[in-house]
């Protein structure tokens, strides 16, 4: 059965706010993740909320982090092998590549953003990208690439990444250096070897060289990351969006491939394996997909032939959905936090017909628990 | 002022049984609303409970009950009943005042995400209030749906009758179930007409629920604009001859 630990708020933060609540589930240390916290809660500071995760949480999460006050994500069994795999990554080897895999709704983005926090305790350097597939539709404007002119700009998404970017990653950006001249237009440029500060500040103010700032700070990041000041990694959202197709259309109406876009372009290098010092880690997702069916959810079927061969090899994980004990746990930290408020949902029959209507499925199961 | 039910003549030749046929048609009486089911049809029975009781447990009464149903006929359940414990007839019912269309699909999602909403506001009072009020903040939006739709219930109510070829407003005392009718009817038609344009339905819904729950709002006024007319009116009382 589900463990409980008798002490409550093993490891609380400064910035959570309990309010008199006594917690029943414990709360782990993430450090000390291992087997026996499977199916147990784990809780984020506010603090590191703010700065780990800018962007990058799913909106029905952030929905119940404003409601509870407090950020928790369950232990599971996906994240743990993952971040068992992180902790024994060779730097010296070629970074490898994880695909988190599932059907809509088992928990992919939140098992990346627990890994993601994971590893930005650990200082590694975090580029993540909350939603690849948002790069490839509903884009209002679209510019010609000054660096190279097939490609096209999408300056508002730049610089919202870059500004996100920036909070994440504030220390860092003074430590490395860049390491050639880049020119902007006529009268601005980056010298070599000012901080990589620089370039993203150039890209948040100057707009129109969004896409190219983010292109360099992929190149440079790349480069510099086989020296073993630092440890990268790169987390994609919805990574099936590089090798599909956009609804993105020109001027004269002619349809856009995503090679066209210069942010899929300077991603698509970025997420090859050809350099060390870091991992990789993707997700898939059929919600935002374009040009997909709906019962889509293995690699080959989301990726297409084409991303599938980019990516290959690569080691996938399947998110599934609960387990009896998974469950169990989830229903017991709603009940702890009062948000079941039905008179039958404690019962043993409300607790049956919650698993069957939602079939163990997070997803579904958060959005029955949000009106019982 | 109800239409009596009118029973009905079974033809022999042809029909089948129990199915309504020609109906006796009285003078100055229009059938308003009928079902197909003659009165020997019973109710279906939905409940876990009554199935799963064992054979044992059983009084004299209920396995003659039982064996009693094996004969009878028994109409057929609504697709919108369930055997649910979470299910509510209250909403169901206002569920169905608020499809349009028989959108079901979308009067259902409008009213979950009322009840979401609801519950979102409830638990921000809560966590903003200090000790003593966390107690009297109510956060069930089940409670909190029922209480409002009862604060919103009027006790009497003005029906129009013809006398010497006027019409007064007569007050008049109402029964539950048109008490109960209108109080999910004015909710409903404030929530449509008396919002932004862009403002949702869940939204204003749940802003207006809440308000009743507090007797204030604009459908409490109604209602006691309903009480002041009917006050105002007592002198016609006699008109009424039931």
């Amino acid at each position: 059965m589900r463990e409980r630990s008798g002490t409550p708020n093993l490891h609380e933060s400064v910035g959570t706010m309990l309010k008199g609540m006594a917690r029943l589930i414990s709360r782990v240390h993430k450090v000390k993740h291992g087997e026996q916290q499977e199916g147990q809660h784990y809780n984020i500071p506010h603090q590191d909320l703010k700065t780990v995760f800018p962007h990058g949480l799913p909106p029905r999460f952030l929905m119940q982090v404003k409601t509870f006050s407090e950020a928790c994500l369950m232990v599971r069994k996906p994240a743990l092998e993952l971040l068992q795999y992180l902790k024994n990554t060779n730097f010296a080897h070629p970074a490898v590549r994880y695909i988190l895999y599932g059907e809509k709704g088992t928990g992919k983005t939140l098992s990346l953003c627990h890994v993601v926090h994971f590893c930005a305790k650990q200082d590694w350097l975090i580029l993540h990208i909350p939603d690849a597939l948002r790069w490839v539709k509903n884009c209002r404007d679209l510019l010609q690439s000054t660096h190279n002119k097939q490609r096209l700009d999408q300056p508002l998404e730049a610089s919202t990444w870059l500004k996100n970017f920036k909070t994440s990653n504030e220390r860092f950006l003074s430590q490395i250096k860049v390491q050639e001249k880049y020119v902007w237009n006529k009268r601005e440029s980056t010298e070599k070897g000012s901080p990589l500060g620089e370039v993203v500040e150039q890209g948040i103010t100057r707009v129109r060289n969004a896409t190219d700032a983010v292109g360099i700070v992929l190149k440079e990041l790349k480069r510099q990351s086989s020296s073993g000041l630092f440890h990268v990694l790169v987390a994609v959202d919805g990574v099936n969006a590089l090798w599909g197709r956009t609804t993105l259309r020109r001027e004269d109406k002619s349809v856009i491939a995503p090679e066209e876009l210069a942010l899929i372009h300077h991603l698509r290098k970025m997420v090859k394996n050809d350099w060390n010092g870091g991992a990789i880690v993707l997700t898939l997702s059929q919600t935002g997909s374009l040009f997909k069916p709906r019962t889509a959810y293995l690699p080959q079927e989301l990726l297409g032939k084409e991303g599938f061969d980019a990516l290959d090899p690569f080691i996938p994980i399947l998110v599934s959905n609960y387990s009896p004990k998974e469950f169990e746990s989830c229903i017991q930290y709603y009940l702890e936090n009062n948000w079941l408020q039905h008179e039958k949902a404690p019962t043993e029959e409300g607790r049956k017909e919650l698993l069957f209507l939602s079939n163990a499925n997070p997803g579904q199961l958060e959005r029955l628990c949000a009106y019982l | 002022m109800a239409a009596p039910s009118v029973k009905a003549v079974r033809g022999w030749s042809g029909l089948a049984l129990g199915v309504r046929g020609v109906v006796l048609r009285l003078p100055g009486l229009t059938q308003v609303r009928w079902s197909r089911y003659g009165p020997e049809y019973q109710d279906p029975r939905i409940d876990g409970e009554y199935y799963r009781k064992p054979m044992a447990k059983l009084t004299e009464e209920e396995k003659y009950e039982r064996e009693l149903r094996k004969t009878q006929l028994i109409k057929a359940a609504p697709a919108t009943k369930t055997s649910s414990v979470f299910e509510d007839p209250v909403v169901s019912k206002f569920t169905n005042m608020m499809m349009k269309g028989g959108n079901k699909v979308l009067a259902r999602n409008l009213m979950i995400q009322t009840l979401e909403a609801v519950k979102r506001k409830q638990f921000e009072k809560y966590h903003a209030a200090s000790a003593e009020e966390q107690a009297t903040i109510e956060r069930n939006p089940y409670t909190i749906f029922h209480q409002a739709l009862k604060n919103c219930e009027p006790v009497i109510g003005l029906v129009p009758i013809l006398k010497g070829g006027h019409f007064y407003q007569v007050p008049v005392p109402l029964a539950d179930r048109r008490r109960r009718f209108l109080a999910m009817k004015w909710m409903i038609t404030e929530c449509r007409e008396k919002k932004h344009r862009r403002m949702l339905m869940p939204e204003k819904l749940s802003h207006e629920l809440l308000q009743a729950f507090h007797n204030q709002g604009p459908v409490i006024k109604r209602k006691h604009d309903m009480h002041k007319m009917a006050e105002a009116n007592r002198a016609l009382a006699h008109y009424r001859w039931w």
